[in-house]
């Protein structure tokens, strides 16, 4: 299959690049057809012993072995009053060591091989990785299945984790973007498992037995999916992976329940206050799930909206028109089985924080009150399309992309049916999402920056900050204590 | 000498090299155009996908004071449009744009060259600036190039500056690279800058990005100190006073001497025929006309002869850093310095490492970080650049425990001082082997970082120094360890700078 398309892609470009003209303007380039379908994840699915699930891809042309064990556990499932277990347990699972194996003793080895192996803890998924070369396979494989199944979380390392994380909190409060989008989400998701933050005290509580009961708990083959690719024989792989995963049991994984309802925070001005020289800003609120059906549309919308870089809206007005900034734009972020949130995005001097939002309140306006143009339909509609293949680029990350639609629930036809998806989605559409997503009477803006400049305002738009809505200073806490810092 | 460059040309041979034990191959194909510019192939089939980036040799260290950050702004420029792209009517469009450079000059004069402008007089070309500028936008199609790139599938779409390069990307689906090199050569001959003065307030709005990183201003001191006469002294974004006085004659100078296809590099990488890419790069990088042969830098670094110290306190963590002048890229000691800094900070997970980084393997971490608790963390990295080389360590004091930046100043001194006599083991100078070994085979599987390392590699040594610095980093002993150490890290070329949070800001 590979094949073909190769050999007919070298006819075309032999075509395209001798027999025509030059041309002046991208108009006059006649491009030949290319037609692409995505590898379908059910050829690469296969099961190991006790139930381990894996998507595996053979790829040789580097003598590399790369696989990732995802796994259904998260900081959401941090109990409340072991918060900051997710980090620590982050930074513990290699190097507190196995029961046979010391921590220190994994990092070089795996190091002096020139290999790599990581782990990180997310919202719901953990990622352990290790990339080896191909001669290293089988000690690599070793390892790694050492450190998944039997981490020992030893004392001496895990008290130098706490007293690391303890020095980490004093630099909380330093980026103005951290501050920014932590307190975004604290604003929009109230005062839950997805917002709480750990202090000193919380880091020095977490114990040993803590992290050994949490990873019994969800380090179970039936509640993690691997993602595999390099220069192996599958079948090889499988007994080696089958011999290593062997009576490996593990229980039924239950979850705790997830946040389910949020506060509906007043609309209007939410400021911190930091002696910096321009005002971070996000404004909006709650956004949707990507498993909802209009996902696709609100893609689309949101390209046009501030999603597309230099050819959507946002971008065009405030930074290309107007000079106000150099990052700007809109994003729907997502989170698995959690509405995600909607936000306009800018940095711009003190001066113009209120005119660069008041820019920014009137493109959500414009395009939940007009239709958008062809133009822009088919700017946004090609991008998808035609930037498809990307996905598929290399064979670690397709499977992963594999393994995590399973892990998720998403459909196995997800990319198969992507691009009619896209396709589908019309004017109508944009705009009928745009209504339903983008909620004027809903919206916060949060602002980090110094107040009197922001408040103050410019020729363009002179202040108070009070014309876009009531203003609520908001105290930063210490992130030594959790207090709020007076 | 242009005869020779085409027969050489007209060979295209197939290139190839091996790389260690693995027998892993960087295969990479080579055309030079007459005019100067060449065309580097790598084809990966599979994924129908073509990396596209061209690389420049001109970045910040090609500036001078007064116009520092131009290397940069003339970068974001090139987006702006030329006499075909971004304008429905050239001809129309370009009579008000040369007026309102005519009222800018006018204003600059005004403003930035009198003590005492005329405020009133300011006041009024600007509001025919404003008029103009309203009436431009008619003729102008926003972001034309960046559009045609995305409704065509391009990804990765960006531009960087660095001090020594300037790289424009793009990845097409593999049937679209000849729009690559129709709108990059078309912009090589006729960038028109655009909306000049409002892409200004972006950039200044960059800088100020920058500027709200806690630290930033104490580390583009640093620099400023540790490089005094070369041109390194300044950041990549220049100073604010050039930024706000620069004009677009500065930019049309700059243009006009270095995007000059002699001075540039096109590298594609991904699934692709090299024939038909090389008759397609004739097709359309050929129609620029060669430049001038351009000078290499002039200024390089002076022995320092004493020992500098800097101090400094503000909104990021307390920390230390010691500087050694190194020398540039190429230079037979390069790959000794980078074995040290590997084996000194080097990463135990993740490849965040490189050759550096702070992670659990490294000497100073096992020392500083793990057994004796006194810092956070502590790294080290060797960077050999075109002109000017620098190894550097960093390191965080554990602030709980009392520990100040110059307590972990006289640890590092005392491992550097081992080093000097004992130098390396034989496994960590293994580790290293190993390391950049593994480092570079895996480097070949990503298609962007690929292009990205080939192409900037050839502006200057040429793209088999990849492969020949490998071979001679497998080749270094301990005797180069503690020949570099004893010659590199003394006080006299070295700078070290102290930082202390300073709570309150």
């Amino acid at each position: 299959m590979k094949r073909t398309i190769i050999a007919i892609l070298a006819l075309t470009f032999l075509c395209a690049g001798l027999g025509l003209a030059q041309a002046k303007h991208p108009t006059e380039l006649k491009y030949s057809a290319l037609k692409y379908e995505p590898p379908d994840p059910r050829a690469f699915r296969v099961t190991y012993a006790g139930g381990l699930r894996a998507y595996v891809q053979e790829d040789r042309d580097l003598p590399l072995f790369n696989i990732t064990a995802i796994v259904d556990c998260g900081d959401l499932y941090v109990p409340k009053d072991k918060t900051g277990l997710g980090s620590v347990l982050g930074d513990q699972l290699i190097k507190g060591g196995t029961t046979t194996r010391e921590g220190a003793a994994i990092e070089e080895r795996i190091d002096f091989l020139g290999g790599s192996l990581s782990f990180m803890v997310g919202e719901r998924t953990s990622t352990l990785s290790l990339s080896v070369l191909a001669k290293d396979l089988d000690e690599g494989l070793a390892i790694f299945f050492d450190v998944l199944r039997n981490p020992a979380f030893r004392e001496e390392p895990l008290m130098l984790a706490k007293a690391r994380f303890v020095e980490q909190l004093r630099q909380a409060n330093d980026q103005p973007g951290t501050v920014l989008s932590r307190e975004y989400e604290k604003l929009l998701y109230g005062e839950n498992a997805l917002t709480r933050q750990p202090t000193k005290a919380a880091y020095e509580g977490v114990s040993a037995s803590d992290l050994k009961a949490f990873h019994a708990k969800y380090f179970s083959p039936r509640n993690i999916i691997l993602a595999v690719s390099g220069d192996f024989a599958k079948a090889a792989l499988k007994t080696k992976i089958d011999k290593l995963a062997a009576g490996w049991k593990g229980g039924t994984v239950s979850f705790p329940a997830l946040p389910k309802s949020f506060p509906a925070p007043e609309p209007g001005v939410y400021f911190v206050q930091k002696a910096i020289n321009q005002g971070y800003i996000s404004l909006g609120h709650l956004g949707l799930e990507d498993t909802n059906p209009d996902y696709f549309a609100v893609q689309v919308m949101n390209f046009i909206l501030g999603g597309g870089s230099f050819t959507s809206r946002i971008t065009t007005k405030v930074r290309s028109d107007e000079g106000l900034s150099y990052n700007q734009g809109s994003r729907f972020a997502y989170r698995w089985g959690l509405p995600g949130t909607f936000a306009g995005y800018v940095q711009t001097k003190s001066s113009t924080v209120g005119y660069a939002i008041s820019l920014i309140l009137a493109e959500f306006d414009r395009i939940r009150k007009e239709p958008v143009t062809e133009a822009e339909m088919e700017t946004a509609i090609n991008y998808y399309l035609e930037s498809f293949a990307d996905t598929f680029q290399s064979s670690q990350s397709t499977m992963m992309s594999f393994a995590n639609l399973e892990m998720t629930g998403k459909p196995m036809d997800y990319y198969k049916t992507y691009r009619s998806k896209i396709q589908a989605v019309t004017k109508a559409r944009v705009q009928e999402v745009a209504a339903e997503y983008i909620q004027p009477d809903k919206i916060v803006m949060m602002i980090v920056g110094d107040w009197e400049p922001c408040d103050k305002g410019g020729d363009k738009w002179a202040g108070p900050l009070e014309r876009l809505g009531k203003v609520h200073r908001i105290a930063l806490t210490d992130p030594m204590t959790g207090v709020e810092i007076k | 000498m242009k005869k020779r460059i085409l027969a050489l040309a007209a060979a295209a041979v197939v290139l190839a090299a091996f790389a260690g034990a693995a027998d892993v191959t960087l295969d990479v194909k080579e055309h030079v155009l007459a005019n100067g510019m060449k065309i580097l192939m790598i084809p990966k089939p599979g994924v129908p996908r073509v990396v596209c980036h061209i690389y420049f040799k001109v970045g910040s260290i090609n500036e001078r004071p007064g116009i520092t950050g131009s290397a940069h702004v003339h970068e974001h420029l090139m987006f702006k449009g030329t006499e075909v792209m971004g304008v429905t009517d050239y001809a129309a469009e370009s009579k008000i744009d040369a007026r309102i450079d005519e009222l800018m000059g006018q204003i600059y004069r005004e403003r930035f060259w009198k003590a005492g402008g005329d405020a009133a007089k300011i006041a009024a070309w600007q509001k025919e600036v404003d008029e103009l500028v309203k009436a431009q936008k008619a003729y102008i199609i926003k972001d034309d190039l960046w559009t045609q790139y995305m409704k065509n599938g391009g990804t990765g779409l960006n531009a960087s500056t660095s001090q020594e390069t300037t790289g424009y990307y793009v990845t097409l689906p593999s049937n679209k690279v000849e729009l690559q090199m129709l709108m990059e050569s078309d912009r090589m001959m006729n960038a028109r800058f655009r909306e000049f003065y409002s892409e200004k307030d972006v950039i200044m709005e960059e800088r100020r990005l920058s500027e709200n990183r806690p630290g930033y201003f104490f580390g583009e001191q640093v620099q400023a100190a540790f490089y005094t006469a070369s041109p390194y002294h300044w950041d990549v974004i220049g100073w604010m006073d050039d930024l706000r006085k620069m004009t677009k004659e500065d930019l049309v100078a700059f243009h006009n001497t270095y995007y000059v296809p002699n001075n540039a590099v096109a590298i594609y990488v991904g699934d692709f025929d090299p024939e038909a890419t090389t008759a397609m790069a004739e097709k359309y990088f050929s129609r620029i006309p060669k430049g001038p042969d351009l000078e290499p830098i002039r200024t390089g670094v002076p022995a320092q002869y004493c020992e500098k110290r800097f101090y400094g306190e503000g909104p990021a963590p307390t920390s230390l850093q010691m500087m050694f002048h190194t020398p540039p890229d190429g230079d037979p000691d390069s790959q000794a310095l980078s074995v040290l800094a590997s084996t000194l900070g080097s990463g135990g997970g993740g490849f965040r490492g490189g050759m550096g980084g702070g992670g659990g393997t490294g000497r100073l971490y096992k020392s500083l970080v793990r057994d004796k608790q006194l810092a956070v963390n502590a790294s080290a990295s060797s960077r050999a650049q075109w002109y000017v080389g620098a190894f550097q360590f960093s390191a965080t004091p554990r602030v709980d425990k009392g520990v100040k930046p110059e307590d972990l100043e006289k640890e590092i001194w005392a491992e550097i001082d081992k080093i000097k006599k004992d130098g390396l083991t034989e496994e960590e100078l293994q580790k290293a082997k190993n390391r950049s070994e593994a480092m570079f085979i895996r480097s070949l599987g990503s298609s962007a970082g690929l292009a990205s390392r080939v192409g900037r590699a050839e502006l200057m040594r040429g793209w088999r120094s990849i492969l020949t610095d490998l071979d001679d980093l497998k080749r270094i002993t301990n005797d180069d360890i503690k020949r570099v150490a004893a010659k590199y890290f003394v006080k006299d070329n070295s700078l070290a700078a102290i930082y202390t949070r300073k709570m309150g800001r």
